[in-house]
């Protein structure tokens, strides 16, 4: 009788654990497979995040940059910033520049896509490629090409503009006032950004299923009557992505900023990005900088979701 | 309330592509007309000329007499009920309803009034509010019935409305919209693919093939007497038995023979039939219908012989599946395939002498496959049809009202 | 994954044949003519940049705009290209897209697979991450990233860019791959399973291969961003020998005062591999972008 338990029993446990072994495995399997790139994103995205809003609590100029820690001073930064009025001109400017940007970005590039619908194939094709390259070139090689377009002495922009009499822009420095420096800077960035806009909203609008554009043809609506009441709530959620995507990249501008510039913006062509990295990065005040970046990353979700809601409410997105 | 007509009406795409081919079809005042034939056919095309949702590319269409041809969707006052129910998404039903009357600057009150009335007729009552999302198939079916009807047109145009729902629910919303049609008498041109459909709802019914139009006619008609080979087999499930036959001349009297089975043919069919004796010494296609395939005890008159294939029991009849030796029809491409039975393959191999009959039996026989049958064959009810051609050798007292294809 | 931006359909209710076919003709060129002034004022400044690039210097310094190069010339090509560290540039940008793009390729395969393929605790958790964590901008946190660079001292290394562009990249690369994987139909690795291959046999038999659209997708979206990018590689390479091209381009006007000619031939270059990469990826974006988005 032992003899038999005993031979039993070893074959039982053996299945069992080879079983459990392998259960183990393969329940681990999914978290060995996240881990490099869970390790990657928290490291770099997840713990720079936490540390931004830290420092933005810390004093953290050169010597704490050596020391490799920051000293807490609690709300000192933001008070500091938020009594500064070079901020708040700041972050006005940042949010007119914002809403403007955006405004002319979907207003053109939506009027872009309706305007595919209407060409003949062979164009739409052509300004589609078109469009793809524009949106292609990267960032700053735009920049070096408005730059030399808007050259105060040989660009081709004060040339068109006097020739067509539209004032005397020989010799016109785009730059000395920063009205007509964002300007430039304005029409650079919703150039470069029409294109996904337009190609997203096109999309869209292919999207539409075509019975239902004919059934409310043929229920009485005028063309523009089927764009007002098919078409559009049809885009709405499209329309409400791009603009909150907009608004979320134009917010933080910085690059075309400062290589339209040389690298030395004068406090006139701030904007919230560019201040904050010149506290960090050219006075050496990461703390500061840091209260300014958190601000900022507020303020753009704060406008974002805003929006939203005011979308919602109006029933436009559900 | 208007009637339709096409007249002389081809569509032709981007170069050589003919979906329509010279059409002449007249739909009466309060008519419900069924367009009806295989994928491709050209039914669908002609619908949305119709509508205006396609251009017509030679003759006319008229709607209540007017030439529509260059009036927009919108100025045709024609609804036209979709196969995806085309109902607009983000719209309530009520919306959706009321959208056509909304367009036309219809007063508020009335919208409403009409809009009401038709969501009780159709059980929508409650669901006024509700999005489409949130409705059954049926539901939104009738929904863009709704549509179609709170606009009193002038025609309804339906594009296979069912194909979207489920058996049983395609029986029900089938009587349902014959129903509502009766009701309202409003001329209706509905399109299927479902033969089934188109015999159960039309006043008449349109067949059609690679563009051209085959034959239209009652439904009964249409059975009993279609104009051609493609109609035989097209109209009818189980669809008809098609063979070939070689007419002889035997002392003076016709007679078939279909493979080693001579079928003499009574004077009285004959005369019926006096086109038939110009065929004397050539081959026909012949055809009968599974009913009319009986077992042949009791019967004096020609006999087939063959064997059982198969015995599907339906529960309330046999189909008998019966081998027979006799030619099939070399011709595929004069019949619907779709609705050929399993069996030997149509034309493919000249040295194939076996035919299988479809018969609908009795269920009380016992039969079984492997048994020798006897089936009895009533040469009046034999349909003949000319084999180069397909168009049916035509019986005199036939009334020729039937349009017949060339 | 399958119908990309459709260039044809009109999504406008048709309309018959109005018979005032002239009508129609003449509001089609009016359409027409407007589109192509579009097309050539958004295409414009990319003209200018190669044109800019082939004229000889008196050509492009000339008070009246010289439009089409008459005399093309590949001078200033050889200017840019003899540029100080134009070659180191081209180097390091090579370096790290390469890194980036192998990296992220394998990282994001992995965890696209444990995405799509296994039910697991943290699952939802880590999808909420991926997606929120696309959200926040660069520019807020280019400072504390600094701080943690400096204390694991990677600043001016081309080994911290690397890791940072591939962290950048992977949650939109880990969602893409998640969307492919999910769109192979489960019963094929069943299918393969059955067939004798192990768990990971069916994998790598079955699954890499169908993926393969979606590898190149994801490389071709890592490269441009790894080849585009500015703020990270400025603000961390320091040294002259490290800096990438988009850096040394930057830097170019700096270095010699605003040489035009010399400066968009660079930029041409600088731009070249992109656009054709560009050219190459666009419709799958721009359909992955908005599937789904307009049913109400």
């Amino acid at each position: 009788m032992a003899s038999v338990a005993e031979s039993e029993f070893p074959l039982a446990s053996r299945r069992r654990r080879r079983f459990t072994r392998q259960r183990l495995g393969r329940a681990l399997a999914p978290y060995a497979l996240l881990a490099p790139a869970a390790t990657a994103i928290g490291v770099i995205l997840g713990y720079p995040l936490y540390l931004l809003v830290k420092m933005s609590f810390e004093k953290y100029g050169l010597f704490e940059l050596i020391r490799h820690k920051g000293r807490w001073i609690g709300l000192a930064n933001y008070t500091q910033i938020l009594h500064d009025s070079e901020f708040w001109r700041v972050l006005l400017r940042t949010v007119v520049f914002t809403a403007v940007t955006v405004t002319l970005t979907m207003v053109l590039g939506t009027a872009v896509a309706l305007l595919l619908l209407q060409v003949s194939r062979w164009l739409r094709i052509a300004i589609t490629t078109g469009l793809v390259l524009v949106w292609s070139v990267p960032v700053i090689v735009a920049v070096d090409i408005w730059r030399w377009m808007v050259d105060y002495e040989f660009g081709v922009a004060n040339w068109t503009l006097t020739k067509l009499h539209v004032g005397n822009f020989v010799r016109h420095d785009w730059f000395a006032n920063p009205w007509t420096g964002f300007g430039v800077i304005t029409a650079l960035i919703v150039w470069g950004a029409i294109p996904f806009i337009t190609i997203t909203v096109y999309a869209g609008l292919a999207q539409v299923p075509q019975e239902l554009l004919e059934a409310a043809a043929i229920d009485g609506a005028r063309p523009l009557a089927v764009f007002r009441e098919v078409t559009l709530p049809l885009l709405m959620p499209i329309f409400v992505i791009l603009t909150s995507l907009s608004i979320i990249w134009d917010f933080q501008v910085f690059q075309q900023i400062w290589v339209m510039l040389d690298f030395r913006p004068t406090s006139d062509y701030y904007t919230m990005a560019i201040y904050a990295f010149h506290q960090s990065f050219q006075i050496s005040e990461y703390g500061l900088g840091a209260a300014i970046a958190v601000v900022m990353v507020l303020f753009m979700f704060g406008a974002t979701l805003v929006y939203l809601r005011q979308m919602l409410r109006t029933g436009e997105v559900r | 309330m208007a009637d339709i007509q096409f007249v002389h009406i081809g569509k032709v795409y981007d170069g050589d592509v003919t979906a329509v081919r010279d059409l002449n079809l007249d739909v009466a005042e309060g008519e419900f007309m069924v367009l009806v034939g295989p994928s491709g056919c050209g039914k669908t095309t002609a619908l949305r000329m119709i509508a205006g949702l396609e251009e017509i590319t030679s003759g006319e269409i008229r709607i209540g007499g007017k030439v529509v041809n260059d009036l927009a969707p919108r100025d045709r006052d024609i609804a036209m009920v979709f196969q995806n129910y085309a109902l607009y998404p983000h719209k309530s039903v009520y919306d959706n309803l009321a959208f056509g009357l909304r367009m036309r600057k219809v007063p508020k009150a009335q919208q409403k009034q009409r809009v009401e009335e038709i969501a009780r007729i159709l059980g929508l009552g409650d669901m006024l509010q509700r999005r489409p999302a949130q409705l059954s198939g049926g539901q939104r079916q009738r929904v863009a019935m709704g549509r179609a009807i709170v606009r009193e047109p002038k025609a309804f145009l339906m594009d296979e409305p069912l194909s979207n729902l489920d058996a049983k629910l395609r029986v029900q919303m089938r009587a349902e919209i014959a129903r509502i049609q009766q009701a309202l008498k409003v001329t209706t041109v509905y399109v299927t693919h479902d033969q089934v459909e188109a015999m159960t709802m039309g006043h008449r019914v349109a067949v059609m093939r690679d563009g051209e139009l085959q034959q239209v006619d009652t439904p009964q008609r249409l059975y009993d007497a279609p104009a051609n080979l493609f109609v035989a087999s097209f109209v009818g499930s189980p669809p008809m038995n098609l063979f070939e036959a070689v007419v002889e001349r035997d002392n003076g009297r016709l007679v078939c023979k279909a493979g080693e089975t001579e079928l003499e043919l009574p004077a009285d069919v004959a005369a019926e039939r006096p086109s038939l004796a110009n065929y004397a010494g050539r081959r026909i296609a012949v055809g009968i219908r599974p009913e009319d395939v009986r077992e042949a005890s009791g019967w004096d008159g020609a006999r087939l012989r063959g064997r059982i294939l198969l015995v599907e029991s339906l529960g309330s009849e046999l189909l008998v599946h019966i081998e027979i030796a006799a030619t099939p029809l070399e011709r595929s491409d004069l019949v619907d395939t779709a609705a050929q039975p399993p069996g030997p393959s149509l034309g493919v191999d000249a040295l194939e002498r076996a035919v299988t009959l479809l018969g609908r039996f009795d269920r009380h026989l016992l039969l079984a496959p492997g048994e020798a049958v006897e089936v009895a064959i009533d040469p009046r009810v034999l349909h003949f049809f000319d084999l180069d051609t397909g168009v049916a050798i035509p019986t005199v007292d036939v009334p020729v009202a039937a349009e017949v294809a060339r | 994954m399958s119908s990309v931006t459709q260039i044809a359909p009109t999504p406008v209710p048709p309309v018959a044949s109005r018979g005032r076919g002239r009508r129609r003709r003449t509001r089609q060129l009016g359409w027409n003519l407007v589109g192509l002034l579009v097309l050539a004022v958004m295409v414009f400044p990319v003209y200018w940049m190669v044109a800019t690039a082939f004229k000889p210097g008196q050509q492009i310094l000339s008070y009246t705009p010289q439009w089409v190069p008459t005399h093309p010339t590949l001078s200033n090509f050889r200017d840019a290209i003899h540029q100080p560290f134009f070659w180191n540039a081209v180097k390091n940008s090579l370096i790290v897209v390469s890194a980036v793009v192998a990296l992220s390729v394998v990282l994001a395969f992995l965890a696209s697979l444990a995405l799509a393929k296994f039910h697991f605790y943290g699952r939802k958790a880590f999808i909420v991450l991926i997606l929120g964590v696309q959200m926040v901008p660069l520019a807020a946190l280019i400072i504390p990233l600094y701080i943690l660079m400096s204390r694991l001292g990677q600043i001016d290394k081309l080994t911290g860019v690397i890791a940072m562009y591939l962290t950048f990249v992977l949650p939109f690369t880990v969602w893409t791959m998640r969307g492919f994987l999910l769109g192979i139909p489960k019963e094929l690795e069943e299918a393969a399973m059955v067939d004798g291959a192990t768990r990971f046999g069916a994998f790598v038999r079955v699954l890499l291969p169908l993926v393969g659209p979606g590898l190149v997708a994801t490389s071709i979206f890592a490269f441009i961003q790894a080849w585009n990018e500015f703020i990270i590689a400025y603000v961390f390479l320091h040294t002259p020998e490290k800096q990438t091209l988009m850096v040394w381009l930057a830097s170019f006007t700096t270095l010699r005062g605003t040489d035009w000619g010399p400066l968009m031939a660079g930029a041409t270059l600088c731009a070249l591999p992109v656009v054709v990469f560009f050219l190459l990826v666009q419709r799958r974006i721009a359909f992955g972008l908005t599937a789904g988005a307009v049913r109400g």
